[in-house]
């Protein structure tokens, strides 16, 4: 290093802050002795670096500027990779000034290249905006996650060699400093890798994603449950239709008897006896492709699980047997329920599971049900008669409320978010802004239950597939698991950094996933109550999720409109789906898995093929990237957003939705 | 710093009384306030996504006020969107309209009525993934909007379509025979008696559906490869009309191929590239053509026949097309019908009249041009012509007493006729005499030769239609002239004059002349005015008798 030029640094420094005296004193020293001290190089950096420091917000501003125009004047075929580089380093250049209190030029940095970064990460970029003074960064848990953890950015070998090259060349420190501070490169060997598999750089998360990959790489048994309605009908025809597996039957009545014995004992030792099991179901059923769900491997449920009383049991396996089968070329019936003088104050709708029952939670803290079985007689005929005898079966609502076509459930001291049936029916769950959950019974028309356990406003709640068991999720950033008999909760689950928005059960109960507004989905074991997958790559809070009845898939919608299928084995994602153009308020598989129904703020319900990722599923590693969902139809409501969908198990849909006329010529 | 400025800090300090805030603690405090007016918004955000809206009410701003255990701020609740206005002078500065509103007269008030309740209505949004059209659907429009999204949806995605290959379409040599020597005789001896016979196999054979396509393409090709060739083109919509009229061709499928052809055999600006070549028959005979083909494919197909006329009142209505191109439209929509005639070129009829008039009279050298515009005149004046016979013929005593007075009146000095190119009829010889006699009536008439200059005649009437003609009658005739041209226009001077007391204009009346129930002695009258004499050729003789 020279020595001049640490003069001369010296001296601006001395000059700049005044010292007049001092540097006097220097340039009189430095005239006796110019030639005797041998500065270390060392010091000598630092000096200089330090004099750097002295113009600190400029110097952030423009070794920003500088990497920024090498990036984008960067070779063609590593651009991409290096500008996956630059979001991160402008993040944490804007904090760090911020964190040294330059909170005006801080401003105007995020300013100058906010732009760059906007496609991809508007909504992270909205909510940094804010920040202008230290204290805030603090306060701030996205800011803060951001600050502590390192992200993580792939890189081919010949990027990094160019980037590293380019930061030394340049003595940009500043840069140098950040990107050693916040980024960690995974340098792989060979070419860059194409621009569509680079979802993980996308979102920024505040554990480090390397935790994200481990977990992603626990066990997770993503089969039916063992002993399911679909499996007996199945049972049944094979019975009826062939001898040569008779055999074969028998064994497997057998092992479901030895099961049922168990069924009362612990969790340990189930799950030696599953994974036999789940070696043998497979083995049985490679045999017996029948229909497309007896593929999937049968797990035990870690629940001991209701009883189902036999009648509802057959009323069940009837609506089975005259399901409709539906796929690319059969597209389904669709029943429209659209709720009218809402005032805009309808929050959720929902639908029980053979469409007779309705219901809708208010903001003005109501809940209100509707009986389609009556209102809808006349509008409606055939296919959905069918369904509400079937439903009649199960309940009968309590007497007419007057002049009222609906029965008001009042006991919520706050908006209602969400409400929920159970399978048979019989009972609503509603969650509210009041931080408690209300069971309330469609026989009597009367609160039962009042859970409380979250601090702030719940968001969703899901009966479990074989009721009795509930899932909600709340503000407090947390999904509890709560079972009807119990108000406590029986499981607590807490990881996502922001808002859990909804919650939706995996088909085997042994599962819950939960999609947040930290813009993450998770998987959750509802036994251990840990996290066993988290599924990145939506870049908006995630409003619905759907699991598909095979257990194998996961489709979640976002407020863009994307909605994302997930391989739930691998925790990747399969396809996303575009096409909406709004939130995504819903999604809904058929009931054999081969459509995927989602329902939107631009008042349509599209569907799309599912079919494709179905039907192969042994050779899955190797299709899932050449597998695409189909895109079918649009479905579009007049000026109605879809809130909700619910497949019969006939597999016929039914969909409800607000008329907003206003609503929507406002928007407009 | 941030986007508040500390002068507001300072406003709202005051307004809770601090009066000596420092300008130092402004400015942190600025800072702090927009950080959590953010954090309010982000939060009142999620509570409307929650409430499934995509428009933020002030309610949601208070859920999130009570979620950060934040006093609400009252007064704001209001189910409509709130109505922000504009302060003056500033471009980004709203506040919220909010009205005095006396005490006296909300209680005085009657009681609103009671908002409708909530209900629950049902309907079929899809059947099998088909939409019902039922009230209760999106319109139509709403979805072939999407559908087209789609298609782009397809193609960014690169998802796999399912593609049909192409079938092999297995033709017998014989057909390839017969079509090889079919073209050979379009292109080459469409004069020859075999081509005759061919255009008679063509219209009866039962065999040849397998050829269709490959006919449909060679006409496509040919016609558009080969424009100038009268010969070949005529031959070639011969040879359409004899596809068309066998019985045992399932066209229709490839109509949407042929009729661009058929279409430009009417209204090309060029057909053939001499000046012997009678593009005039191509053009009368495609438009019987197109006539056809709406007469027999029109219930089929909703929209082939407004398609149709669509293009071919594009060209007649467009000033800048060729004249060509005029009378092939006219012609076309004259084959269409009566009522077509009626609906269409009547409301248009006197501008256009008006366009023709510069072409007719004007340049006298460009003999060529002349001819043309008198061709175009031709055809418009049978087009209205058979349009009124049609009226008469059905509604035969309609003729009504009053304008009859007004024909009466002035039916003697207006005989005249139009120019002798035309064939217009038998009246035609008899009537040369009174032309000139008609030309001194009109100066008998208002419009006199003087006033030409310093009063136009329109101004009488109160109609800017006459003035290019008299102008031009003016400016190059003199009034003794007997040019026949001019006697015509002569004879509308006059009758200006006529329909300006009988409370009738022209225009007025051709404009309403698509009404079914128009008079059609009001019309005969507006024609008369346009067309002079040679109307009455259309007029069957007992009616004729009533006007002469």
């Amino acid at each position: 290093m020279d020595d001049e030029e640490i003069h001369r640094a010296v001296m601006t420094y001395l000059k700049k802050k005044g010292f007049k005296q001092t540097e006097l004193a220097f340039q009189e020293e430095q005239r006796k002795d110019l030639s005797s001290v041998e500065t270390d190089p060392d010091i000598a950096r630092q000096i200089i670096s330090f004099a750097e420091s002295e113009n600190g917000p400029a110097k952030y501003k423009e070794d920003y500027s500088k990497l920024r125009s090498w990036t984008y004047s960067s070779l063609d075929l590593y651009r991409h990779e290096l500008l996956r580089v630059l979001y991160p380093v402008f993040v944490h250049c804007f904090m760090d000034l911020v964190a040294k209190g330059h909170g005006q030029e801080a401003r105007n940095f995020f300013l100058a290249y906010r732009e760059d970064h906007e496609l991809l990460y508007l909504r992270d970029l909205q909510k940094l905006e804010g920040i202008i003074l230290p204290s805030h960064l603090e306060e701030m848990e996205f800011a803060r996650s951001l600050r502590q953890s390192k992200v993580n950015i792939k890189l081919c070998q010949y990027s990094y060699e160019l980037l590293l090259q380019y930061l030394h060349k340049s003595e940009s420190m500043k840069m140098l400093g950040i990107i050693n501070e916040h980024i960690n490169f995974e340098v792989s060997s060979g070419q860059s890798s194409s621009i569509s598999d680079d979802a993980e750089a996308v979102t920024m998360i505040g554990s480090t994603q390397d935790a994200a990959k481990e977990l992603n790489q626990k066990e997770i048994r993503w089969g039916l449950l063992e002993d399911s309605l679909e499996e007996r009908l199945e049972k049944e025809n094979m019975a009826s239709e062939a001898e040569k597996v008779d055999g074969d039957g028998k064994d497997a009545d057998m092992d479901d008897n030895k099961k049922k014995a168990e069924g009362g004992k612990s969790g340990v030792s189930l799950k030696k006896v599953k994974k036999d099991k789940l070696l043998g179901a497979t083995g049985k059923n490679i045999r017996t492709e029948t229909s497309t769900v007896s593929v999937a491997p049968r797990v035990k449920s870690e629940l001991p699980l209701p009883v189902v009383p036999m009648e509802v049991e057959h009323s069940f396996l009837e609506d089975l047997r005259n399901r409709a089968q539906l796929g690319s070329s059969a597209l389904p019936s669709v029943s429209f329920y659209t709720f009218i003088n809402t005032h805009n104050s309808l929050n959720c709708a929902s639908i029980s599971r053979d469409g007779s029952l309705v219901a809708g939670g208010f903001s003005d803290s109501s809940v209100k049900v509707w009986d389609m079985s009556k209102i809808g007689q006349q509008s409606e005929n055939g296919n959905v008669q069918g369904e509400i005898e079937a439903a009649q079966k199960g309940q009968v609502l309590g007497q007419e409320n007057g002049k009222r076509s609906y029965t008001l459930l009042q006991g919520h001291s706050g908006p209602v978010y969400s409400t929920t049936f159970c399978p048979l029916g019989d009972f609503i769950l509603s969650s509210s802004a009041d931080s408690t959950i209300r069971l309330w019974s469609t026989k009597l028309n009367a609160n039962l239950v009042c859970y409380k356990g979250h601090n702030y406003p719940i968001w969703d709640v899901q009966f479990s597939p074989v009721g009795h068991y509930f899932a909600s999720s709340s503000h407090d950033r947390t999904a509890r698991i709560w079972s009807m008999d119990r108000i406590q909760p029986l499981r607590i689950m807490a990881g996502h950094l922001s808002d859990v928005d909804c919650v939706q059960w995996h088909v085997n109960c042994n599962y819950i996933a939960t999609g947040s507004s930290d813009k993450t989905v998770r998987l959750w074991d509802v036994q251990t109550g840990e996290c066993v997958r988290i599924f990145l790559g939506h870049r908006g809070m995630i409003l619905s999720i759907a699991m598909s009845p095979d257990g194998r898939y996961m489709a979640s919608g976002d407020e863009d409109g994307m909605i994302m299928m997930w391989d739930l084995s691998s925790g990747k994602c399969v396809t996303p789906l575009t096409g909406h153009t709004s939130c995504v308020w819903t999604v809904a598989f058929s009931c054999e898995g081969s459509l995927l129904a989602s329902g939107s703020a631009d008042c349509t319900v599209k569907l799309w093929d599912v079919n494709a990722n179905t039907k192969g599923p042994r050779a899955e590693e190797k299709v899932t990237n050449t597998n695409r969902l189909r895109f079918l139809k649009t479905l579009p409501t007049k000026s109605t957003p879809v809130y909700a969908l619910q497949f019969s198990r006939r597999n016929l849909l039914f969909a409800a939705g607000a008329l907003s006329k206003g609503l929507s010529s406002y928007n407009k | 710093m941030s986007i508040i400025p500390k002068e507001n800090i300072e406003v709202i300090a005051q307004s809770v009384g601090i009066n000596n805030l420092a300008p130092d603690v402004a400015v942190e405090l600025a800072k702090d306030v927009e950080y959590r007016i953010r954090e309010i918004m982000q939060e009142a955000i999620k509570c409307m996504r929650h409430s499934k809206r995509t428009v933020l009410t002030a309610e949601d701003v208070d859920s999130a006020l009570s979620l950060r255990n934040v006093e609400p701020i009252y007064g704001f609740a209001s189910g409509d969107p709130l109505r922000f206005k504009r302060a003056a002078g500033h471009k980004d500065l709203f506040y919220v309209d909010d009205k005095d509103v006396e005490f006296k007269d909300v209680i005085d008030a009657p009681l609103p009525k009671a908002p409708l309740d909530t209900a629950v209505v049902a309907h079929w949004l899809a059947i099998e993934g088909i939409q019902p059209a039922i009230p209760e659907n999106a319109t139509v429009d709403v979805i072939v909007a999407p559908s087209e999204h789609k298609k782009s949806e397809h193609k960014e995605d690169g998802l796999p379509v399912d593609i049909k290959l192409p079938v092999k379409h297995v033709l017998s040599r014989e057909l390839q025979m017969y079509f090889d020597k079919i073209t050979e005789l379009i292109v080459g001896g469409s004069d020859s008696v075999l081509f005759k016979e061919a255009l008679v196999s063509l219209a009866t054979d039962s065999g040849l559906h397998p050829l269709v396509p490959y006919f449909t393409y060679f006409i496509a090709d040919e016609v558009t490869r080969s424009l100038n060739e009268f010969q070949l083109l005529y031959a070639l919509m011969r040879v359409v009309r004899s596809l068309l009229q066998n019985p045992h061709i399932h066209i229709e499928p490839y109509l949407h191929q042929l009729m661009p052809c058929v279409i430009t055999c009417l209204v090309a600006k060029r057909l053939g590239h001499k000046f012997a070549d009678n593009h005039w028959k191509l053009r009368d005979f495609t438009a019987s053509l197109v006539a056809l083909i709406c007469r027999r494919f029109g219930h089929a197909y909703h929209n082939l026949q407004p398609r149709v006329t669509r293009t071919l009142l594009h060209a007649f209505l467009d000033p800048n097309k060729a004249r060509t191109q005029h009378y092939g439209a006219i012609q076309g929509l004259a084959a269409l019908g009566p009522s077509v005639v009626r609906l269409l070129i009547l409301p248009n009829l006197e501008p256009f009249l008006q366009l023709l008039e510069k072409d007719v009279l004007g340049d006298q050298k460009n003999e060529m041009k002349r001819n043309e515009a008198w061709r175009v005149y031709g055809a418009l004046l049978r087009a209205s012509g058979q349009c009124l016979y049609d009226r008469l013929k059905h509604f035969p005593n309609v003729l009504s007493p009053s304008s009859h007075a007004a024909w009466k009146l002035t039916g003697r000095p207006v005989i005249t006729t139009p120019p002798n190119k035309r064939k217009v009829g038998p009246d035609q010889s008899a009537e040369q005499p009174p032309l000139k006699k008609a030309a001194t009536d009109g100066l008998l008439s208002p419009n006199s030769t003087t006033s030409f200059q310093t009063e136009p005649p329109q101004t009488q009437v109160g109609d800017t239609v006459t003035m290019p003609m008299s102008s031009a009658d003016a400016s190059h005739v003199g009034p003794s002239s007997s040019s026949t041209i001019r006697g015509q226009h002569d004879s509308v001077g006059p009758m200006r004059g006529v329909a300006g007391r009988g409370a009738l204009n022209a225009s007025k009346v051709l404009g309403q002349a698509w009404k079914d129930d128009m008079d059609a002695g009001r019309l005969l009258a507006s024609l008369f005015e346009l067309f002079g004499e040679s109307m009455f050729s259309f007029i069957q003789p007992p009616e004729r008798l009533f006007f002469l």
